[in-house]
């Protein structure tokens, strides 16, 4: 209710401001307005004296005092604006910048953004290629060449050889044969460029090596040559050029081939050191030293030639090397200074021992080097060559003395013996067969020198032998032929490969013995006058009637003749021929001596056996033979 | 092959001499092979046997000639005296009659190789002690008397084989250091490989000389 009057109450005041004044004031709480409590404290401090002045100034008092607190806030409040204007600015500044920046930084960024996804899709790029890289250098390394190793494969211009250039040559050939894989994939253009470069490389290569090699052979003309190993790795490198191989091989046959002659001629002319060993060629007059020194040189020389030659070619596979045939080429050289020699030699050798010396010398020395060279080799061919004509000087000097033997032949000497010739010619015979003893040729080889050496003496000594003989009478010429035969006999049955022989002359003992057992045979017959009634005996028939009435049979005559028997029988040998005691030979005079006593046995056993014999009608025959056959072989043998 | 450029530097040339059947081939067999060949077949005229050695750690190549030692080769076998280095001059300690003749292969060797050839004297066969007929007192003497160098030695057991060989090795490696073996002379019996290769390898070239390669 009171809200309501109040209300009415305002209503009227506003309309009397008085009213209004009063109302306001009155309705004042005092107690609960602080502000107004505060207010009127401080007014009550704000007069030092209440004066009537005071009182009606205080109105401009207290706006005078709340003018001066005004000014003293606006003053205090001015440098506060002031200091705030000035901030203000600086951030009106601050802001004009970033406003700046953002722009800018927005600019950027626009700008940026392109980049960024530029530099994205370059950075993949760059990935991508990468790995290209990565395949094209696996692939360059495996199918190119590195510059190093192109220029090791090119060589230096004085024509050397890197000691890297058989790895380079041995990459190369394999980036060729790798080509072919390529070949198979879809990048045969790259192959076959690739393959093509190659080859190029490779020939150059090839071509190089080879001059190098070429003229490292061509430089081994030492007496012990330099087979370095990068020689050898040449050579076997080569082996895949078998035509470049075998003309580098071919200057090193050429260039050893030089040396040996050199150091042939050197040991021939120079000798050793202060002259020892001395030179060959001061043995001239010596022809079995002379030769056999420089057969024995040649000899030692192909084997170290042929060690050379296989140190060169070790590392090569077996059968693409013409090892033979290079070493023919070597030791090719020498053939003639030998030859030249040696020939001189034989042609001017007489004695038919020396001549055999040397052959079997050359034979010898034929088989010992063909244990190192090839037979087919230049120098084995023309030791064969000389062999071959020191042979045939041999029995020409050989045939030359038989032949001599039957321009002059000697007559018989009185004991029936040998003539000197014989003896002189069996000696040489001897001193042949001798020469096998020293050296050492196969035995075919002596087997059928045997024959020929046999042949060529043997025949025409029995022939001079025959002609000597032709002017005596039988029995002697059986003796002296006997004797003659078994003089060669003995000096044959020393040696082997004789026994066709020794039988062919046996045969002819025996034919001349048969004359000379015939002939002391009937000597004896005759001489104990048993040669007629033997005769006789022999002739007669039984329709002649009995032997005891034939004349020259008579028992007187028989009786006779038995008395000289008798004699003969009790000294044998005085009624031996002379010329069975100039046999020579013991057993063939006992064998004479047999076979004669065989024979004048069985001729008395005849003689007895028709004495005795009762058609013969003797009286007492056994009276007139007193001695059995059987005595009489008793006593003769 | 890693070794260098060659095997070895030097060849020296051996011969053996000495009666038949005094164990010559045995001993270079054992030598090479290190091996005892108890049937030994008969050497017919020469054969020759080869290998490398090392002294003063240099190699040489051993080439060495065994004869035979039959009279009837006497005149084949003596061809082979020239230019070898070094002679193994050899007896049988159970034979005398091979020591006897020790005068007459001196006699050869003497004339037939040069004064520097270093002259081995090997009483072989060693092993067998039992049976010995020639004292080693006795042979020590005939080889000082001789200015031989001397071992006894077995090609059965090896004992000082390897000895007897590299003992001529040095004296013969000795007389070319001092001087007193010519290798330049032909026939010493020694061949000299030189140890630098004459056509160095060309591996390091300076470059400004090389041919470009751009
Ligand atoms: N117990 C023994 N026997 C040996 C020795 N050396 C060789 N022989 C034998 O002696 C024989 C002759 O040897 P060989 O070498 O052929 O003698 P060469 O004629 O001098 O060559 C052979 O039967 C060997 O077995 C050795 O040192 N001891
Ligand atoms: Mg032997």
């Amino acid at each position: 209710m009171a809200n309501k009057d109040e209300k009415d109450n305002n209503a009227q005041t506003a309309a009397n401001p008085l009213s209004r004044k009063l109302n306001k004031i009155l309705e004042t709480r005092l107690d609960n307005d602080k502000e107004m409590l505060e207010a009127l404290k401080a007014l009550s401090i704000f007069f030092t004296e209440n004066n009537l002045r005071s009182r009606r100034n205080l109105r401009s008092d207290i706006e005078k005092r709340s003018l001066a607190i005004n000014e003293e806030f606006l003053s205090a409040f001015q440098a506060v604006k002031e200091q705030l204007d000035s901030v203000y600015s600086d951030v009106q500044a601050m802001n004009e910048c970033c406003q700046d920046m953002t722009n800018r930084l927005k600019a950027a960024k626009a700008k940026t953004h392109h980049l960024i996804s530029q530099t994205t899709s370059l950075h993949n790029e760059s990935q991508k290629l990468q790995l290209r890289e990565q395949v094209a250098n696996a692939f360059l390394e495996k199918f190119q060449l590195k510059p190093d190793e192109i220029k090791i494969l090119r060589g230096t211009r004085d024509g050397g050889l890197h000691a890297d250039f058989f790895k380079a040559l041995a990459k190369v050939k394999q980036i060729h044969s790798d080509c072919k894989f390529l070949l198979r994939t879809n990048h045969q253009t790259a192959g076959l460029e690739i393959m093509e470069s190659m080859a190029l490389h490779q020939e150059s290569a090839y071509e190089r090596l080879y001059r190098w090699t070429q003229n490292q052979c061509r430089q081994v003309t030492q007496d012990t040559p330099d087979v370095s190993y990068l020689l050898c790795q040449a050579v076997e490198a080569l082996q895949d050029r078998p035509v470049l191989l075998k003309y580098s091989l071919d200057e090193f046959g050429k260039a050893r081939r030089s040396a040996v002659v050199r150091g042939f001629i050197d040991a021939l002319t120079r000798g050793g050191p202060g002259g020892t060993p001395r030179p060959i060629e001061l043995h001239s007059h010596d022809p079995l030293r002379y030769v056999g020194d420089m057969l024995a040189w040649l000899h030692q020389s192909s084997a170290s030639e042929k060690e050379y030659l296989q140190s060169l070619v070790k590392n090569c596979s077996a059968n693409v090397i013409q090892l033979e045939e290079i070493l023919g080429n070597i030791t090719e050289g020498v053939c003639t200074p030998f030859k030249v020699r040696v020939e001189q030699v034989l042609v001017s050798e007489q004695d038919p021992v020396i001549l055999y010396k040397l052959d079997n010398l050359l034979k010898f020395y034929h088989h010992t080097i063909t244990q190192i060279i090839s037979s087919e080799a230049a120098l084995l061919t023309t030791v064969a060559e000389i062999q071959d004509l020191s042979h045939r000087m041999f029995f020409n000097s050989l045939t030359s003395h038989a032949n001599r033997l039957l321009d002059k032949v000697e007559l018989p000497p009185p004991d029936l013996g040998a003539t000197s010739s014989l003896t002189q010619t069996l000696q040489l015979l001897r001193d042949v067969l001798a020469c096998h003893d020293a050296s050492v040729v196969r035995i075919d080889d002596k087997k059928q020198d045997y024959k020929q050496i046999l042949a060529c003496v043997i025949d025409p000594l029995l022939q001079m032998c025959s002609v000597s003989a032709s002017r005596l009478n039988a029995v002697d010429m059986a003796a002296y032929m006997v004797n003659s035969i078994h003089l060669m006999n003995t000096t044959l049955s020393l040696y082997e490969f004789t026994d066709a022989r020794l039988e062919m002359l046996n045969a002819q003992t025996e034919a001349h013995l048969d004359t000379l057992v015939s002939e002391q045979a009937s000597y004896i017959l005759n001489r104990v006058g048993l040669a007629q009634m033997y005769g006789s005996i022999q002739q007669h028939r039984p329709e002649h009637g009995p032997l005891s009435s034939i004349s020259g049979l008579d028992e007187i005559a028989i009786k006779s003749a038995m008395n000289k028997f008798d004699s003969y029988l009790a000294q044998p040998d005085s009624l031996t021929l002379p010329q069975c005691s100039l046999i020579l030979s013991s057993t063939v005079r006992a064998s004479a001596k047999k076979r004669s006593v065989e024979l004048v046995c069985q001729a008395y056993k005849q003689i007895y056996n028709a004495i005795i014999d009762p058609k013969n009608n003797y009286r007492d025959g056994q009276n007139i033979v007193p001695r059995t056959p059987e005595q009489v072989v008793h006593l003769l043998m | 092959m890693a070794a260098g450029p060659y095997n070895y530097s030097y060849i020296f040339k051996y011969i053996i001499i000495g009666d038949m059947g005094v164990g010559k081939s045995c001993l270079l067999h054992q030598f090479t092979e290190k091996k005892f060949m108890a049937d030994c077949p008969h050497t017919i005229g020469v054969e020759f046997g080869t290998r490398i050695i090392e002294v003063a750690s240099q190699k040489i190549k051993l080439q060495i000639w065994d004869t035979a030692g039959q009279e009837r080769f006497r005149a084949v076998t003596r061809s082979y005296y020239r230019g070898a280095a070094g002679a193994l001059m050899v007896y049988d300690i159970t034979r005398r009659s091979t020591y006897n003749h020790l005068s007459s292969w001196l006699t050869d060797a003497r004339n037939l190789t040069n004064p520097n050839t270093v002259i081995f004297l090997i009483g072989n066969k060693c092993d067998l002690d039992a049976q010995r007929d020639v004292t080693y007192e006795e042979a020590k003497q005939f080889a000082e008397e001789n200015g031989l160098m001397f071992l006894e030695c077995s090609a059965k057991t090896g004992e000082n084989v390897e000895d007897a060989f590299l003992d001529t090795a040095k004296k013969i490696y000795q007389n070319i250091q001092d001087g007193s073996l010519d290798l330049n002379a032909a026939e010493s019996g020694v061949q000299h490989k030189p140890a630098t290769p004459r056509n160095p390898i060309n591996t390091d070239q300076p470059p400004n000389k090389e041919g470009c390669a751009c």
